[in-house]
C-alpha cells in the first residue's frame, strides 16, 4: 500500500497525476452527482484542513497531508502517518494547518492511534463548523455501491473533492479498512470521505500500488473511539512511550489471535506443513518447474504473508508475518549439491522493516539439530533461530525461524516463519508449535 | 706468497690478489701491489710483511686515516693479521692470508634430489586442483558449464606460480639460488592446507554444530599463510631463523587483529553475525539430535544477549537525540 502523505517524491509524479485527475473528472462526473458534490464542497471549507509538517528550524514544510475538524472547540482528525515525524521527534518538527477557507495557524498533537493510523490534533479555532460521523457506517450497515465523496489537498494542488463508491471492508486484512473505489492521491491522507449528506464514513489513508482507483479508508468508528479517549483522558503525556505501548498491545493481540487459531496441516510432497488458519493471511504458491534452463531440483513453495504491516515512521513498517514452505526434490543433483541448494534456501535472516542501525539491535542466531518427538513421522530438523530487538520499543522482537528436514538426502522441506514485532515468549510458543507441526508421511 | 682479499661491507669476498713478493704494498696509488679505490685510503697506505717470528704484519706507511682491526676503533701503527679478523683502512675491509692458511675439510655432497621435488610438485598440484574441482562440483546447483571449473582452477595455477616465482626471485637475490621447485612445493602445500581447512570447517560447522569453525576461518587462513611465508624465508637462508619467525609472527598477529577489528565493526554496522550457515547431506550429522526443549532453552538464553545489546544501545541513542 502507498500511504498518502505528500513528501519529496511529489514533484516527480505531478504531471502524470494531473492528467489522471482531469481525465477522470471529464469521463465520470454526471450532472446529478456533480450537483451533490458541489453542495458538499460548498459547506466544507472552514472544516477542511491541510496539515503541514514543518522542520522547526527551517520553518518550511517537509511533508503534507489533510485533516478535518470534528468539534467546535478545535479538535481535528488526521492520519498518524501525517504527523508521525512530530510524534517521534517533537523537537525537530512542528505542525501547521491551512484551512480550505484560507485560515492558518499552529497545530498541537494530542494523541495517536498507531494501529489504526489515526491522530487527534488541536487547532486554535473556536466555534468553527465541524464534520459529524455517519451512524450507518459506524454500525457497519452501509450498502456496497453507496456513493461517497472524498476531500483533501492532493499533491499540494489545492483542496479537491473526489467521487467514488463504498465497497465494504477489505478481505484478508488484519486491520479493518474500508475499500473505497475512488482516486486518492498523496496529500489527501487524513482527509474525510463523506456521504451525500456530508457525514464522515472514513478517513483517507492509502492506495494500492498498481491498482486502479483502489483506495482505502480508516473506518470512522476508530476516529470516534480515539476522540472519546482524548476527551476522557486528555492528551497523551509522552507520545513516544504511548506509541511503544500501543505497538506492544496491538502486536500482542495480533499474535494472540495467531496462537489461538493454531495451525492446520497441509500436505506438500511427502511432508505435512503447518498453515495458519487466520483469515488475514494472503497465501500464494510458486514453482520453478517451468524455469529455463531446466532446473536440477524442483522447488515448490507456498508463502503466506500478512498485510498487517504498521506504519510507525517513514522508514519503519513493522508487524509483517510470513510463513513459507518449500519442498525441494532433486532431479539430477547429488546429495552434496542438494545440500548446497538447501543452504541457499535456508539462510536464517530476519527480514527488515526499517534501517538496522536506527531501529534494531544486532541480530543473534542459534542453530542446531532438533527433533520434536522420537516418532517416525517427525523428521529430524536442522533449525536456525535468529532474533533481534527494537531499540525504541520495549518487549518487541523480530524473529526468523528456519527449519530444514534431515530425513532424506534427495529431498527436503525448508520451512520458514518470520515474525516481526513480537513478544519473545509469544515467538517461542509459536516457533514451538510450528516445529512440532512439521511431519513426514513416508 | 701472500693473499690479499678485499671484502664487501657484508664481509663477502670482493676481490682476491696474490702477491708473490715477500712484501705487499697496498694503497690508492698505482705503485702498489694491491690498488684500493677508496678516497679515504692514502696513496701508500700500508705494507704487509713477515716479521722475524714468521707472523704477517700490517704496518702503516704514514696514512692520515690509519689502520684498524675490524670492529675496533683503536688505531694502531702495526697490526698482526691472522687470516681470520679483517683490518679496515678508510672504508675498505681487507683480509690477509698466507698460502698455508688452514681451510675446512671437504663437505659430503647431498644425493642428487632433482627428481623428488618434481614428482612431489606434480602430485601435490594434481591433489590441489582435484580438491578445488571437487569443491566446485559439489557446490554446483545450476547448469554445468566448463568455465565454472576452468576459471577458478586457472586462477589458482596462476596465483601459485606467481607466488612461488616471487619467492624464487627473492631467494635468487639474497642467497644466489632460486630453488623454484622447492618454493613451488611450499606454495602448493599451503594451498592444499587452505582448501582442506575450508572443507574441515564446513564439516565441523554442520556435523558437530560448531559454527566457530567457520567464524574464525580467517584466523586459520592467516596462520597458514604465515607458516608458508616462514618456510619460504627458511628456504632463502637457514640463518637467523628465530628473527624470521618473530617477524612472521608479528605480521600474523597484526593481520589477525586488524581483521578481527574490521569484522567486529562490520558486525556493529550491519548487525549480522559472521557465522556461515552450512548444510551438508543428512548422513554427515555426527552429533545426536537435540530435544526440542533443549533447543528452546538455548533460544531463550539468546534473549538475554539481545536484551543486553539493547541496554548497551539505549544510552547512545538517548544522547543522540
Amino acid at each position: 500500500m502507498l500511504r498518502l502523505a505528500g513528501g519529496a517524491l511529489l514533484r516527480a509524479t505531478e504531471f502524470l497525476v494531473a492528467i489522471v485527475v482531469c481525465g477522470f473528472a471529464a469521463a465520470w462526473a454526471g450532472p446529478a452527482q456533480s450537483a451533490t458534490a458541489e453542495g458538499i464542497y460548498a459547506s466544507a471549507p472552514p472544516r477542511l484542513l491541510q496539515i503541514r509538517t514543518l522542520v522547526a528550524d527551517a520553518g518550511r514544510q517537509t511533508s503534507i497531508g489533510s485533516g478535518f475538524l470534528v468539534s467546535s472547540d478545535g479538535l481535528a482528525i488526521t492520519n498518524y502517518h501525517v504527523v508521525s515525524q512530530v510524534a517521534l521527534e517533537p523537537k525537530t518538527y512542528r505542525l501547521e494547518y491551512i484551512g480550505a477557507d484560507g485560515s492558518r495557524g499552529e497545530v498541537s498533537l494530542l494523541d495517536v492511534d498507531v494501529p489504526n493510523d489515526l491522530a487527534v490534533v488541536r487547532l486554535d479555532k473556536k466555534d468553527a463548523p465541524f464534520f459529524q460521523f455517519d451512524r450507518a457506517a459506524m454500525d457497519g450497515a452501509m450498502p456496497k455501491g453507496e456513493r461517497l465523496y472524498s476531500m483533501g489537498d492532493p499533491l499540494d494542488l489545492g483542496f479537491t473533492i473526489v467521487e467514488g463508491t463504498y465497497n465494504g471492508l477489505v478481505d484478508h486484512s488484519y486491520t479493518d479498512r474500508v475499500h473505497f473505489s475512488g482516486a486518492l492521491n498523496p496529500g489527501m491522507s487524513g482527509g474525510p470521505t463523506v456521504t451525500a449528506e456530508g457525514r464522515v464514513v472514513g478517513i483517507n489513508v492509502a492506495t494500492r500500488n498498481g491498482g486502479q482507483l483502489v483506495s482505502f479508508l480508516v473506518p470512522a468508528r476508530f476516529a470516534d473511539a480515539l476522540l472519546t479517549r482524548v476527551r476522557n483522558r486528555g492528551p497523551a503525556p509522552d507520545l513516544r512511550a504511548e506509541i511503544g505501548r500501543q505497538l506492544a498491545a496491538s502486536q500482542a493481540e495480533l499474535y494472540k489471535s495467531f496462537l489461538d487459531q493454531g495451525f492446520r496441516s497441509v500436505a506438500l510432497g511427502p511432508y505435512r506443513t503447518p498453515e495458519s488458519t487466520v483469515s488475514w493471511l494472503n497465501c500464494w504458491a510458486r514453482t520453478n518447474a517451468d524455469a529455463t534452463p531446466k532446473p536440477r531440483a524442483s522447488i515448490n513453495t507456498t508463502t503466506c504473508t500478512s498485510d498487517a504491516g504498521l506504519f510507525v515512521a517513514s522508514d519503519l513498517n513493522i508487524g509483517n508475518v510470513q510463513i513459507s514452505h518449500s519442498f525441494v526434490k532433486t532431479i539430477d543433483l547429488n546429495q552434496f549439491q542438494l545440500a548446497t541448494l538447501l543452504t541457499q534456501l535456508s539462510q536464517g535472516r530476519v527480514v527488515g522493516g526499517g534501517q538496522y542501525r536506527k531501529w534494531y539491535t544486532p541480530e543473534h542466531c542459534h542453530e542446531d539439530f532438533v527433533a520434536t518427538a522420537a516418532a517416525s513421522d517427525r523428521p529430524p530438523l536442522r533449525a536456525t533461530w535468529c532474533a533481534r530487538a527494537y531499540r525504541e520499543f520495549d518487549g518487541l522482537y523480530d524473529v526468523a525461524l528456519v527449519a530444514v528436514t534431515q530425513d532424506d538426502g534427495s529431498e527436503a522441506l525448508v520451512s520458514r516463519l518470520n515474525l516481526q514485532a513480537i513478544g519473545y515468549d509469544d515467538a517461542m510458543a509459536l516457533g514451538k508449535r510450528f516445529l512440532e507441526a512439521l511431519q513426514v508421511t513416508r | 706468497m701472500i693473499w690479499i682479499e678485499v671484502l664487501s661491507r657484508h664481509r663477502e669476498l670482493a676481490t682476491r690478489v696474490r702477491v708473490t713478493a715477500s712484501e705487499a704494498r697496498i694503497g690508492r696509488g698505482y705503485d702498489n701491489d694491491v690498488i684500493v679505490d677508496d678516497p679515504y685510503v692514502a696513496p701508500n697506505h700500508l705494507r704487509i710483511f713477515r716479521d722475524d717470528a714468521g707472523q704477517l704484519i700490517a704496518e702503516d706507511l704514514g696514512s692520515v686515516n690509519g689502520i684498524f682491526l675490524d670492529g675496533s676503533d683503536k688505531r694502531s701503527a702495526r697490526v698482526v693479521v691472522d687470516g681470520e679478523h679483517p683490518i679496515r683502512i678508510g672504508q675498505t675491509l681487507l683480509r690477509v692470508r698466507s698460502a698455508d692458511h688452514a681451510v675446512a675439510p671437504e663437505r659430503i655432497a647431498p644425493p642428487e634430489a632433482r627428481l623428488v621435488p618434481g614428482v612431489l610438485v606434480a602430485a601435490l598440484g594434481i591433489t590441489v586442483l582435484g580438491l578445488y574441482a571437487l569443491t566446485v562440483w559439489l557446490a554446483q546447483t545450476a547448469e554445468v558449464r566448463a568455465s565454472d571449473y576452468l576459471t577458478p582452477l586457472l586462477w589458482i595455477i596462476v596465483a601459485v606460480i606467481l607466488w612461488a616465482g616471487l619467492w624464487a626471485l627473492l631467494s635468487r637475490v639474497f642467497s644466489g639460488r632460486s630453488h623454484f621447485m622447492r618454493n613451488l612445493l611450499i606454495a602448493l602445500g599451503g594451498t592444499l592446507a587452505l582448501a582442506a581447512y575450508n572443507e574441515i570447517a564446513r564439516v565441523l560447522a554442520f556435523s558437530f554444530t560448531a559454527p566457530s569453525a567457520t567464524a574464525y576461518q580467517y584466523a586459520a587462513a592467516w596462520t597458514i599463510v604465515a607458516v608458508i611465508c616462514f618456510l619460504h624465508l627458511r628456504q632463502i637462508g637457514h640463518t637467523r631463523l628465530w628473527l624470521k619467525g618473530v617477524i612472521v609472527a608479528t605480521v600474523l598477529a597484526t593481520a589477525i587483529a586488524a581483521q578481527t577489528l574490521q569484522r567486529s565493526e562490520a558486525f556493529s554496522i550491519v548487525g549480522r553475525q559472521g557465522t556461515v550457515h552450512v548444510l551438508l547431506p543428512p548422513s554427515f550429522r555426527a552429533v545426536p539430535v537435540r530435544e526440542e526443549a533443549a533447543f528452546f532453552r538455548a533460544v531463550g538464553d539468546l534473549k538475554d544477549k539481545i536484551d543486553a545489546d539493547r541496554k548497551d544501545a539505549k544510552p547512545a541513542e538517548a544522547g543522540g537525540r
